[in-house]
């Protein structure tokens, strides 16, 4: 058999085979998942419609801060509540565990994982992006298309940071989807008010600086790149920030068992 | 193999001394020593909670040792985790994968993971081997446990490890599941691996181990051969006292480790 080679060497098999691997299996996975993929198009299509329905619609603010919201919510999605579920399923299960066993390094399980949810958010920008042109006759340069995709890869890392610190903090798969619901509003929701007074100007401030209005307002700036202003700097920083805080947590205390 | 509990000098496929593993204050293995020569089938007995699957865990890389050394065949499993991992296969007590993936692609995920190249046509071979080809398709959860546990066993020798840890292989296994199971541990040994597993089942310990040792409470009571064990303890009055006439390795075992429930 073609697997007799290996037994008598028992050598470590290479980083990229070992990559090719996870990122096959988890790629299959994330396809596979239905409700992941109806997690990850709808609701940022919804929304980017229903904002731009409307009264309210005008006073939220311009198109491209409606289309930066509706990708901040995707990518929120995708992290804080399909990451976090899979990741803490899975634990739950023991696949982390059958993984670890192998030669496989334990950050290349992880990595895998995340390089999947960014390709996902990455579709979800593309799609979100079409239906902007056709929905809200948002159209960007060439340039501004790539600064946006680029921004979308660093909004992901404050939202899966978000996710992963959940996960790292909370075992219980019940508890981290509890909790992952509940941190949507503070974490998330909050920033679709960061360009708006509606609820006065001490609430816009605090929506502008939460992870969703840090995101909104990076991604608006790299959709409009002769806007960028010391605010998107702000915006850019805040992010870093709370990815590496969130992230720092997530990594520090995160458990590959549940036992 | 020696013929009683001793450590052969050489050719050893796995080596453990002094092995300590705590949880928190709770220390679950205290200074365990063993030795598993090439070729041979070492059965490690104990009740829940005894130290069993710490001490395979630490083996495994899963849980950090606070100290003693650990060594597969010739590499330090301490110093070089990647190394001693490709050197053996494990059979986890509980073995769950990707809900979302066929067996078909579990093996491929694996066999990419221990660097085994292998072809779909490959894949299938080795699936129909352990009559599993019909369901190549299927999810993980659609198999029946004695079939799960194929594919546990499978993917743990899919790279063809000189050993194998193997954490109550039969466990909830029927009486047919178990046989067949015993039939690929024991082809396993007769091409040369060294096994070590752990169960509570005596019948299968006397069936397929070669040397049996008896742990409680995280130090290693008794090593030896199961005739040999009961050789050595039968007249142990803890024994002669759970004995019902002649003594078995189950005598043996209630009589070193006691008779209370454990959790």
């Amino acid at each position: 058999m073609s697997n007799e080679a290996s037994a008598t060497l028992g050598r470590p098999p290479t980083l990229s085979g070992i990559l090719r691997a996870l990122l096959q299996a988890d790629l299959t996975v994330q396809l596979r998942n239905g409700q992941a993929l109806l997690l990850t198009f709808f609701p940022p299509l919804a929304v980017l419609y229903g904002l731009s329905a409307g009264k309210r619609g005008v006073q939220l603010g311009s198109p491209i801060v409606k289309v930066s919201f509706a990708l901040t919510l995707g990518i929120a999605l995708i992290a804080i509540l399909g990451y976090t579920a899979s990741v803490a399923r899975d634990r739950e299960l023991g696949v982390f565990q059958r993984l670890r066993v192998t030669p496989a390094p334990t950050w290349t399980i992880m990595v895998s994982r995340l390089a999947v949810q960014i390709l996902s958010m990455l579709a979800m920008s593309v799609v979100v992006l079409v239906a902007a042109a056709v929905v809200e006759n948002v159209r960007l340069d060439p340039a501004a298309y790539l600064l946006t995709l680029l921004a979308v890869i660093f909004s992901s890392a404050v939202f899966l940071g978000v996710g992963q610190a959940l996960v790292g903090l909370i075992k219980s798969v019940d508890t981290v989807n509890a909790v992952g619901r509940l941190s949507f509003l503070p974490l998330v929701a909050l920033g679709l008010f960061g360009h708006s007074d509606i609820f006065g100007t001490t609430f816009e401030t605090i929506s502008r600086w939460s992870p969703g209005g840090a995101v909104a307002t990076l991604l608006a700036g790299a959709m409009q790149t002769a806007a960028w202003s010391t605010d998107t700097w702000g915006a850019f920083l805040a992010s870093v920030l709370y990815a590496v805080v969130f992230a720092g947590v997530g990594i520090r205390w995160f458990q590959w068992s549940t036992r | 193999m020696t013929a009683t509990g001793q450590i052969a000098a050489h050719g050893l496929a796995l080596q453990v001394e002094d092995l300590h593993v705590s949880y928190g204050p709770k220390r679950a293995v205290d200074g365990v020593s063993l030795g598993i020569n090439e070729g041979e089938i070492f059965g490690l007995l104990g009740p829940n909670g005894a130290g069993k699957t710490s001490t395979l865990s630490a083996i495994e890389g899963l849980v950090r040792p606070d100290s003693g050394s650990i060594r597969v065949g010739d590499v330090n499993a301490r110093a070089n985790p990647a190394a001693a991992k490709a050197r053996m296969g494990v059979q986890l007590q509980s073995t769950s994968f990707q809900s979302n993936l066929t067996i078909r692609e579990i093996v491929r995920l694996y066999a990419g993971l221990y660097g085994v190249p292998l072809t779909r046509a490959g894949i299938d071979d080795l699936l129909a081997d352990v009559h599993l080809g019909e369901e190549a398709s299927k999810r993980f959860s659609q198999l029946s446990g004695g079939q799960q546990k194929r594919v546990s066993l499978l993917i743990a020798t899919i790279h063809s490890p000189p050993l194998v840890l193997l954490d109550e292989p039969t466990a909830g296994l029927d009486p047919q599941a178990r046989r067949q199971l015993w039939d690929r541990i024991e082809r396993l040994r007769d091409i040369g691996r060294s096994i070590l597993l752990t169960t509570h089942s005596m019948e299968e310990a006397q069936a397929v181990c070669h040397r049996v040792a008896i742990i409680d409470r995280g130090k290693l009571l008794t090593v030896d051969t199961p005739a040999g064990l009961i050789e050595k303890h039968k007249d142990d009055p803890r024994v002669r006292k759970v004995a019902h006439g002649q003594v078995t390795l189950e005598d043996v075992f209630i009589g070193l480790t006691g008779s209370e429930l454990r959790d």
